[in-house]
């Protein structure tokens, strides 16, 4: 795990948690450029799955797989799920949907720097 | 989505998004973790593992009705958010009286602390929105949404 990428997303995502929080105070409903924002977290957590494939096939870093790919995964699906389910919604609920992806990624990222630190 | 007032609204639209998002979010970590402990460790926690599988596939069922939302699926729903509320009160009341039953925890274990009480509140909620949405409810009610 590369901590500058990990950052990264969390700070893309506090950002687009903080963007969707000031929709839903401003009544409106997720629009079009918040999910450009959400598709330039999914680049990153790609990046971040390469990045973590390359060290665990050359670095012998002790690492839980399943787990660690799991939660990889699992980061990774949270926000187009949300992105479809928010965009069906046009009201303030879309953008309280989009916060709450947001968040739920951020913490994922966490967790996996607990996985990967953890096995060190 | 208002229609006349006989008629059940829809529980996937206004408030119900959000609540079909948290529902979908505990289910994808119930269903992944499940999964995890299932392949990889099963015979470490028996019970623990079994309940969280099951936990797992009531939370999908829950997610998918309650996004449905209409018909047969609200029965459904019904049906989920009660199992699941009777399945946090059983599973965290007999985690606490028996800690030696649950080496590992489940979804459930101590009211769901692991996933900070969300278990906990999440069935009530939903219970909550099932019957506020029910037929008959209060017109306009969705409107407070927007």
């Amino acid at each position: 795990m590369v901590l500058p990428l990990l950052l990264l997303v969390v700070v893309l995502c506090a950002v687009l948690a903080g963007w969707a929080l000031w929709f839903v105070v401003r009544d409106r409903a997720v629009v079009l450029r918040q999910l450009f924002g959400a598709a330039a977290i999914e680049a990153v957590l790609v990046v971040q799955a390469v990045v973590a494939g390359v060290l665990q096939a050359t670095t012998d870093h002790p690492v839980d797989g399943p787990l660690f790919w799991g939660y990889l995964v699992t980061a990774a699906i949270v926000l187009p799920i949300a992105a479809v389910w928010a965009f069906a919604e046009r009201t303030r609920w879309s953008s309280v949907v989009l916060l709450v992806a947001a968040v739920t990624v951020a913490f994922l990222e966490w967790r996996l720097w607990q996985i990967w630190g953890a096995a060190a | 989505m208002s229609g006349p007032t006989t008629t059940p609204r829809s529980t996937g639209a206004g408030f119900g998004r959000l609540l079909v998002a948290v529902y979908g979010v505990l289910a994808l970590a119930a269903v992944a973790r499940s999964a995890y402990q299932l392949t990889q460790r099963f015979a470490e926690a028996p019970l623990p593992y079994t309940l969280s599988a099951f936990a797992a596939v009531v939370y999908v069922v829950a997610t998918v009705a309650l996004a449905r939302g209409t018909g047969v699926w609200r029965t459904v729903a019904w049906a989920a958010v009660v199992v699941e509320a009777v399945g946090v009160l059983v599973v965290g009341t007999d985690s606490l009286l028996q800690p030696d039953a649950y080496p590992d925890e489940t979804v459930w274990s101590v009211y769901g602390q692991g996933y900070g009480f969300v278990p906990l509140v999440l069935p009530f909620v939903g219970i909550w929105w099932l019957w506020r949405t029910r037929s008959g409810g209060e017109p306009g009610t969705e409107s407070e949404a927007s």
